[in-house]
């Protein structure tokens, strides 16, 4: 009887239910990390199509088709939905999907946990936009146009109810964070298999769970500062309220004490998984793994101790300007160990140049523009001139976009055949590459330059010499966007059928999640396999 | 080779080893939490 049920349960779990129901209750890693990837790729439209309307109005100078009002929207939206609603989640389908099959673990430590966590993320992204939508309607006046993590408290305390809806989506996407951090943590120290030391994990593991233990330090600061503001508004506290005594700079502080560290939250699962796809791409092993876990940690220690180099113009003491100066340029030292063992690994590399690679490489160039023009920003002398200017605007796009979304890509490439079973249309995505890299410099480095003459930032409108930057980045902007849609007809054409992949996919692959069948089966290592 | 037992025995340490870290890390979100609320207002201004 007992072995019959035993079959039972085993046969429900192989054929999990079919349609909608699957999706709703699923608790299987492999299906939560696909929901997670999915729903990153939709909200990177989302956010990407609110852009395309900011650069349009940006496109000639003086107000063409938006308000100043609805400008501001659109810009935080876009950068809300980017980080939090694309990059991250998309992030996280990966961690999902890929490691219990790195560490050789049947699931993840809480699969019921890892589907509420998810589905806590459609509601948060309805809730954001909601305020947008219904100022259509003529109620309320539209969302929180306060910008990606709402540090003007003077603007926050005297905004609609957009900020109100924003805060509640802070407060979720904090809930839906910390718990898949939670989960995160306890799958990598508690369920990996014989064998497999800490110091044996893929580099994406040892990533992930530095960037778990930051989320769950860096979370709850955001969610408190958010709940404080919350307070501010509709219970009579005055944290930030100035004319009541409160401290508006409080904010700034405690905003940033997240906000700074949400950067390698973005960034660090990017650099766990770019030496795998180096390596493989080089026919090496990965380079320098020791020193690159260790900077990995450095990197996550110093990104708690930076955060005023944000608030340099805020009026800090020269003391404090001083340490937030150096400690930021410190952060540049571990970050070069990392640059210096991606390039030793394509050093005398037997390379080949797949689009995985190409993202790759893309991803090293990008980032590290993006590093060295954030070595220059926390001198204290230049960036008085260069605070809330265009060359910030197009600085962390080098390392959002150029790190962040050119990493994903680059994970989204290597590992589309191990998903779906089949290889992907390898001219299209190189032609992919090419178009997003291309249209990628032509909308940011013009914003380099524009920020340099005086641009400022989360302003809808400039002086005239000011235009023809204006008029090659929105150009590029706009050609960045339609070469994405190269990526979804990719994607799906994938997923319908092409060449089979076979287990091991790339030629120079290694790890677990390569030893197995493509697509994986449904349940994997049921039984912990022995690693050497 | 575990036996039967021994796969039980080791199951089980797995489930308590998760509830302690689940706890201990949920404690510790609690904590850090409080203390942004209820310290850092008092804190942070120092640095100014």
């Amino acid at each position: 009887m007992a072995t019959a049920t035993t079959t039972a349960v085993h046969d429900q779990h192989e054929h999990p239910p079919a349609g909608i129901m699957r999706w709703l209750t699923t608790t299987n890693h492999k299906d939560l990390g696909i929901l997670y990837m999915s729903f990153g790729a939709i909200m990177f439209f989302i956010g990407g199509a609110f852009i395309v309307a900011v650069r349009a109005e940006l496109l000639l100078p003086g107000l063409q088709l938006l308000s100043p009002g609805m400008y501001n929207q659109l810009f935080t939206l876009h950068a809300l939905i980017m980080v939090f609603g694309a990059i991250m989640p998309f992030a996280t389908g990966l961690n999902n999907y890929l490691i219990p099959l790195m560490i050789g673990a049947p699931d993840m430590a809480l699969p019921r946990v890892n589907n509420w966590g998810f589905w806590i993320l459609p509601f948060a992204a309805t809730l954001l936009l909601t305020p947008f939508l219904l100022q259509f309607s003529g109620v309320g006046s539209g969302a929180t146009g306060a910008g990606w993590i709402m540090h003007n408290a003077s603007l926050d305390l005297q905004s609609g109810i957009g900020i109100d809806f924003a805060i509640f989506t802070i407060h979720l996407l904090g809930l839906s964070s910390i718990t898949g951090a939670i989960n995160v943590v306890v799958t990598v120290l508690n369920m990996r298999a014989p064998g497999i030391s800490l110091m044996k994990m893929p580099l994406f593991v040892w990533a992930w769970l530095i960037t778990a233990f930051m989320l769950i330090l860096a979370m709850p600061v955001f969610s408190a500062a958010a709940t404080m503001l919350l307070t501010d508004r509709h219970f009579g506290t005055h944290f930030f309220d100035a004319a009541n005594g409160g401290d508006p700079i409080l904010l700034q502080h405690l905003i940033w004490f997240f906000g700074h560290p949400e950067v390698y939250i973005v960034l660090l699962p990017a650099w766990g998984l770019i030496p795998h796809i180096l390596a493989t791409f080089s026919r090496k092993p990965v380079y320098g793994y020791r020193a690159q876990v260790y900077a990995l940690w450095t990197i996550c220690f110093l990104s708690f101790i930076v955060w005023s180099h944000h608030m340099l113009t805020s009026g800090l003491p020269l003391a404090a300007e001083v340490y937030f100066m150096y400690s930021t340029m410190a952060v540049s030292i571990p970050t070069s160990v990392l640059v210096f063992c991606w390039l030793g690994a394509i050093w005398r590399g037997a390379m080949t140049f797949e689009t995985p690679m190409l993202f790759a490489l893309g991803f090293v160039a990008h980032f590290g523009m993006g590093a060295l023009t954030g070595l220059i920003l926390p001198a204290v002398a230049v960036n008085a001139q260069y605070h809330n200017s265009y060359v910030i605007v197009s600085h962390f796009h080098y390392t959002f976009f150029g790190g962040g979304i050119f990493g994903m890509m680059a994970a989204a490439y290597y590992w589309l055949p191990k998903f779906t079973g089949h290889m992907f249309d390898e001219k299209l995505g190189r032609l992919h590459f090419w178009l997003t890299t291309i249209f990628f410099n032509m909308t940011f480095i013009p914003q380099w330059f524009a920020g340099l003459d005086g641009m400022p930032r989360h302003v809808a409108d400039y002086p005239l010499k000011l235009s023809a930057a204006n008029l090659v980045s929105s150009a590029g902007a706009f050609l960045l966007g339609l070469a994405q849609l190269l990526l979804v007809y990719i994607v799906v054409k994938c997923v319908r059928g092409g060449p089979k992949a076979t287990g091991q996919v790339w030629e120079g692959a290694q790890g677990l999640e390569f030893t197995l069948p493509s697509p994986p089966p449904y349940h994997t290592f049921e039984t912990p396999p022995e690693v050497k | 080779m575990m036996n039967e037992p021994e796969v039980m025995n080791e199951h089980e340490k797995r489930e308590r080893r998760t509830v302690q870290l689940v706890v201990a890390l949920m404690l510790f979100v609690a904590f850090i939490y409080a203390v942004t609320f209820f310290k850092l207002p008092l804190w942070l201004p120092a640095l100014q």
